[in-house]
């Protein structure tokens, strides 16, 4: 039977190489056409760009002011409109996780959302009003007081974007096609350039986000939002007539302990962070005690641990888990660990910046 | 056959309807058996082994063996596959080995050793084993190189543990934070 079959793999092989000859030939050729294009391209371009310069100061100005508008709307339409929004997560070096996100204002003026994470065993994260209930695979199910779902969207730039002023500039870059729509692109750079800068790109009908990509000091994609399907509707989806209120869990009660005070301050804050949280207690994982601090410009939160130096890592460490840049170093007394979604270097000077206050 | 198999290990997978295997499915022993295999690996697999694999695995590889023919030339099915666009089993492959490699990743930028502080001269020198200091000596025979490398093991794995916990504690506290930060808001505003 083998014997039969062998020269019809033969031939199929020849057939496929022939077919492949094709392909590569005629795309040869296309590139070869559209080479002649681009010359032409490149220097109206060029021409286009001195143009640009000797209007960018005037322009600065203006971007910095059109920004402000759109993401103006941006926050009006996400927490005042009805919509269903699917989107991807890509990670370098990860796999994509799909999200679904709506939001419905209620015919009571309640406002309610869903975020769910579309593989595997799911999240699902409701709010109803300002309350979040979280319902994951490995954990009992627990409500917050908030009123904003913590997904991978950063909510103050959703809801509050006028608070990151002190730390970002906003800027518009342009117009783009987005997931099938116009859409509007604006960069958001940290004002000091410590860490990582944003594009985004608002849909400019409805003013909603599109894409929004996270970048490193050298511009290259770490993260990538990129939304699928985007619907408006007049009435809340039928999902929410659906959800029961009264069997959500109740929130919990966040303990407002007393802040107990460290014996050391940082002396360097990127600009436009703040300290919003201090306190001493015992890790989870490892029951280590720690001094903590938690840092935060309202897009990127920052956790700065020291613990005495006999007990820590032992050595300097540097890595990154997915957004969040890892640095522990220990300073001949502590053991200093920066944790943060900021560049290395700047989790270094934070880290660097230490001094013991009263010893 | 074969492709018989493969729809369903599709079916298991949840990549094809129903309807096509499940007849088959059950009129079929050999194949019956094929999905009873197929639920014992996966477990096996996912570490979940519930299902006790109650089957004479012996006799099984033998007769198998035994049906086994002796391929010498490329499979007929290869080339069919590739035009007839039933590429399902090449692509749900891939998508494995994409999984498998992204678990675990955290890419080290650099780990720097300097200025290690010298908390190894304790009076107690012969206490702790001085293994793993940095800049230390080299071990100099065989016999004292392998509790090093075990210890380093050890060390290796505690470092690992405790640069999670911290990871873990700091997204659990960038969770907690927004929503300290409305309750006391709404605290604020209730007074």
């Amino acid at each position: 039977m083998q014997d039969v079959q062998l020269p019809f793999v033969f031939k199929r092989c020849l057939l496929a190489g022939l077919i492949s000859a094709f392909v590569i030939s005629s795309g040869a050729y296309a590139q070869q056409a559209s080479d002649g294009t681009i010359d032409q391209e490149e220097s109206e371009s060029a021409a286009q760009s001195l143009e640009r310069q000797s209007e960018e100061v005037k322009q600065d100005e203006e971007a910095a002011r059109t920004a402000t508008h759109w993401l103006k709307q941006l926050a009006e339409t996400v927490s005042e409109q009805n919509f269903q929004v699917s989107f991807v997560v890509t990670r370098m070096g990860q796999e994509t996780t799909p999200y679904l996100w709506r939001h419905a204002v209620m015919d009571d003026g309640t406002s309610m959302e869903q975020l769910n994470l579309q593989n595997g065993p799911g999240q699902e994260q409701i709010r109803v009003g300002n309350t979040v209930s979280v319902f994951e695979p490995d954990s009992q199910p627990y409500s917050v007081n908030s009123g904003a779902i913590h997904g991978p969207i950063p909510s103050a730039l959703l809801y509050n974007p006028e608070s990151l002023k002190a730390a970002y500039k906003f800027v518009t870059v342009g117009r783009a096609r987005v997931s099938g729509r116009t859409a509007q692109q604006l960069r958001v750079i940290s004002r000091d350039n410590s860490r990582f800068s944003y594009q985004m790109w608002l849909d400019e009908s409805s003013g909603m986000l599109l894409k929004f990509n996270t970048l490193d000091l050298q511009g290259s994609v770490l993260e990538q939002i990129q939304v699928t399907s985007l619907t408006l509707s007049e009435a809340p989806h039928p999902y929410f007539a659906k959800v029961n209120k009264a069997s959500l869990p109740q929130p919990m009660a966040t303990r407002d302990g007393e802040t107990p005070t460290h014996n050391w301050e940082l002396g360097y804050l990127p600009q436009g962070m703040k300290k919003v949280k201090q306190d001493v207690r015992r890790l989870p994982g490892t029951g280590q005690v720690v001094e903590y601090k938690m840092l935060s410009d309202g897009l990127v939160d920052v956790s700065v641990y020291v613990q005495s130096a006999r007990q820590a890592l032992g050595s300097d460490v540097a890595l990154r888990h997915e957004l969040n840049t890892f640095l522990s170093v220990n300073n001949g007394n502590v053991q200093i660990t920066v944790v943060g979604e900021i560049p290395l270097p700047t989790a270094t000077a934070i880290a660097q910046s230490l001094t013991v206050t009263n010893p | 056959m074969t492709q018989q198999q493969e729809k369903v290990s599709a079916f298991m997978d949840g990549e094809i309807d129903s309807s096509e295997i499940l007849d088959a499915l059950k009129n079929d022993p050999e194949l019956q058996g094929q999905w009873q295999r197929y639920h014992v690996i996966r477990s096996g697999l996912r570490k979940e082994a519930s299902v006790a694999p109650q089957l004479d695995i012996t006799s099984q590889v033998a007769a198998a063996l035994d049906n086994e023919p002796t391929v010498m030339a490329p499979k007929r099915s290869g080339w069919r596959k590739m035009f007839s666009g039933s590429v399902t089993p090449f692509a749900r492959q891939s998508g494995q080995l994409a999984v498998a490699a992204s678990v675990a990743m955290a890419v080290i930028l650099g780990v720097q050793q300097f200025n290690q502080p010298d908390q190894v001269n304790s009076p107690t020198g012969g206490a702790t084993p001085l293994i793993g200091t940095p800049g230390g000596l080299a071990p100099v025979s065989l016999e004292q190189s392998r509790p090093v490398s075990r210890t380093d093991m050890a060390t290796m794995m505690e470092k690992k543990r405790k640069i999670n916990a911290l990871i873990s504690d700091h997204e659990q506290q960038v969770k907690l934070k927004q929503a300290k930060q409305d309750d006391n808001q709404a605290k604020r505003e209730q007074q």
